[in-house]
């Protein structure tokens, strides 16, 4: 067999992680999702609320709720298993080589703490560098993630600084100790679009000055556009479309991949005028805890088929590098 | 169909022209600590609008820029420090709360997250029904010389407002917290219709929602106003939808309107800095995008 574990940085295989909550039914918010990044990848995941994108995020970290159980798979970074390793391995890699943007960094960051010393408490409790080192440290993060004032913003706290600024505090802890993997959560979607505009620019900046591999999460098929290198696109706890973005955009396979970038090009700032209609998914999102037995996009698909609502679809391969499960691309046989 | 429908409970002539004027709208917020309370933050300062009947008025702007603050003093959540807000002659930026009733019923105020504002132990037809009960002895009577609502006029009310926002009548009796976030934007809506309000004011109604419930919102709300004439003050950093929905824009800036005109000028013709810099970022993020979509096909 060949060995690809240095080609790739992660090798997520068939995880499956289910909810179980306190009261009500298990939720198997992931369910066989396999995905890989290479070094200084940027892959973006897209999909809509409750598809379970969050929780992959954790899972990757190993920080899921206690409700949630990992129940198969496995999740290999740089060749060696994360959902096997002790805590106390997962938190020398967590930070240093595997690190989160969060989606609220108001929350994230801790209020009464200033903004450098919560910069500084990454880099201490990871690399052993001296006040003076570390202080130096922290004033090149924050000039990184463009502050010009890195002097200022040190001692200013959280309450003192714009959305934007939260994010760019909470951008330079996570890129401190220069991790391998960045998983940034939908880390715009809070902000207004100019801000938007100048975190994605900000983040492939850094991808491209230290070859940071970068897992961007997003519904907002706009935000992947010029920054990602290869888009999955999930539905229902299950990835059901890879491809580079350039096809995801331009060719798009999967009916709701389809449908998901006809609503973003339809709602485009072009200087249209109102009160025409814009197209829609009829329906919802399944329930996650009554998913349809055969393709979850099944009930909402204009192209549906006999087979669709029989067997979940496998996986075809209509283009080079193009996944997709849906059968309008390949024989289904029983 | 019933009589108590949104669309034909109400005994008002329909108005048309100007729906509401505010001019010289001032706001500051006290800052600073409890020794400290001279000091002051001027949110809003100086701000002139019309809305015309039946029309969406979009404010845009930068965080901070004092967008929220406008739409809370033109629901009067908030009372402006100075300046006029007239509806109908009523000049409501002073009333006092025993003068406002009436006009609560005429605004109402849509926001982010919709379940915040809701009892969690309530159902959707008491979440839907619920300012009805709080204000029906006093509006809805005197206005429409009605005594009161029964139970049945209730649910039929509740019945027929779910069907308009797209839900299924026959969930009024489950909990909101089976309501997926799409589906509470949707209570909230139906929340907002049942007094039958002229001004509905949504203050970043659409953020958190995925893109195809947004679109669904977003067309949900152009049926509405076509169907009962409602008149929008919309809210939003979303400046694809803005466009889409509003008839005029109003960029904000420092707590000040720097830009007013028709959507299609302030798209097409920007003058302001502030206005321009929304936009670059706007179009270079979806050139980027259309770009991509273009290029294959
Ligand atoms: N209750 C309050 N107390 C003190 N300051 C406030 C309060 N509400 C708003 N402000 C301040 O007033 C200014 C304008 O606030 P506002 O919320 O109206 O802006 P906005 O444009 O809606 O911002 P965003 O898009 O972030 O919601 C900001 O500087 C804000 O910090
Ligand atoms: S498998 Fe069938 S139902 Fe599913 S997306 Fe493809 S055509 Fe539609
Ligand atoms: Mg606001």
């Amino acid at each position: 067999m060949v060995d690809n574990s240095n080609k790739y940085l992660l090798q997520v295989h068939e995880l499956k992680v289910t909810y179980f909550p306190a009261n009500g039914d298990p939720v198997r918010a992931l369910d066989g999702v396999s995905l890989d990044i290479c070094s200084g990848e940027v892959v973006g995941i897209l999909g809509e609320s409750g598809c379970g994108k969050s929780t992959l995020a954790s899972a990757l970290l190993k920080m899921l709720p206690p409700q949630a159980k990992c129940e198969d798979g496995s999740i290999l970074f740089r060749g060696r298993d994360l959902l096997s390793l002790p805590e106390r391995d997962l938190r020398a890699i967590r930070g240093q080589e595997i690190s989160l943007i969060p989606q609220d960094p108001a929350l994230a960051l801790n209020p009464v703490m200033t903004a450098g010393s919560q910069v500084s408490e990454v880099l201490r409790s990871h690399l052993p560098l001296n006040t003076q080192q570390r202080r130096q440290g922290v004033l090149d993060l924050l000039r990184e993630v463009g502050f010009n004032e890195p002097q200022e913003i040190y001692s200013t706290y959280p309450h003192q600084l714009s959305g934007g600024q939260r994010q760019r505090i909470a951008i330079a802890q996570a890129v401190a100790c220069r991790p391998a993997l960045l998983i940034a959560d939908e880390a715009t979607s809070e902000l207004d679009v100019s801000l938007q505009a100048e975190i994605v620019t900000l983040l492939s900046q850094i991808r491209r000055q230290h070859g940071t591999a970068i897992l961007a999460i997003s519904h907002d098929p706009v935000f992947f556009a010029g920054f990602a290198d290869r888009m999955a696109v999930m539905y229902a706890g299950r990835i059901v479309e890879v491809a580079s973005t350039d096809v995801i955009f331009g060719r798009p396979l999967h009916p709701y991949t389809q449908a998901l970038v006809r609503i973003a090009t339809s709602s485009v700032v072009t200087g249209a005028a109102k009160s025409a209609r814009l197209p829609v998914i009829d329906g919802e999102t399944p329930n996650p805890t009554s998913l349809p037995v055969g393709c979850r996009f099944e009930p909402r698909c204009c192209e549906r088929m006999d087979v669709c609502s029989r067997r979940y679809p496998p996986e075809f391969m209509p283009a080079p590098l193009a996944n997709v499960n849906c059968f309008k691309y390949g024989e289904h046989v029983d | 169909m019933s009589t108590n429908s949104p669309a034909n409970r109400g005994n008002e002539p329909e108005p048309i022209g100007r729906f509401l004027c505010a001019s010289g709208l001032c706001k500051k917020y006290a800052r600073g600590s409890l020794w400290q309370k001279d000091r002051s933050i001027t949110a809003v300062r100086d701000v002139d609008f019309e809305i015309q009947h039946g029309k969406t008025l979009a404010l845009v702007g930068a965080s901070g820029s004092g967008k929220s603050t406008v739409a809370r003093c033109v629901a009067r959540l908030e009372r402006p420090d100075s300046g006029q807000i007239l509806i109908g002659g009523t000049d409501i930026a002073q009333l006092h709360p025993s003068e406002l009733a009436p006009f609560r019923s005429r605004i109402q105020m849509v926001f982010q997250d919709p379940v915040t504002s809701m009892n969690p132990r309530f159902s959707a037809r008491e979440v839907i029904e619920e300012p009805l009960i709080i204000s029906e002895p006093t509006i809805i009577g005197r206005q429409s010389g009605q005594v009161g609502y029964t139970r049945e006029d209730r649910r039929d009310l509740v019945r027929t407002l779910m069907a308009e926002v797209g839900l299924s009548p026959d969930w009024m009796d489950r909990s909101i917290l089976h309501f997926s976030g799409g589906q509470r934007q949707r209570l909230a809506l139906a929340r907002a219709l049942v007094l039958r309000p002229q001004l509905l004011v949504l203050d970043e109604a659409f953020s958190g929602l995925d893109l195809s419930t947004q679109a669904q919102i977003a067309n949900l709300l152009l049926d509405l106003q076509e169907a009962h004439q409602l008149t929008y003050l919309l809210i939003s950093h979303d400046l694809a939808l803005v466009v889409h929905l509003a008839d005029v824009i109003a960029v904000m800036s420092g707590g000040r309107i720097v830009e007013i005109g028709p959507t299609q000028q302030i798209i097409l013709n920007p003058s302001e800095a502030a206005t321009k810099k929304q936009l670059v970022s706007a179009k270079l993020a979806t050139a980027k995008f259309a770009a991509a979509v273009g290029a294959q096909g």
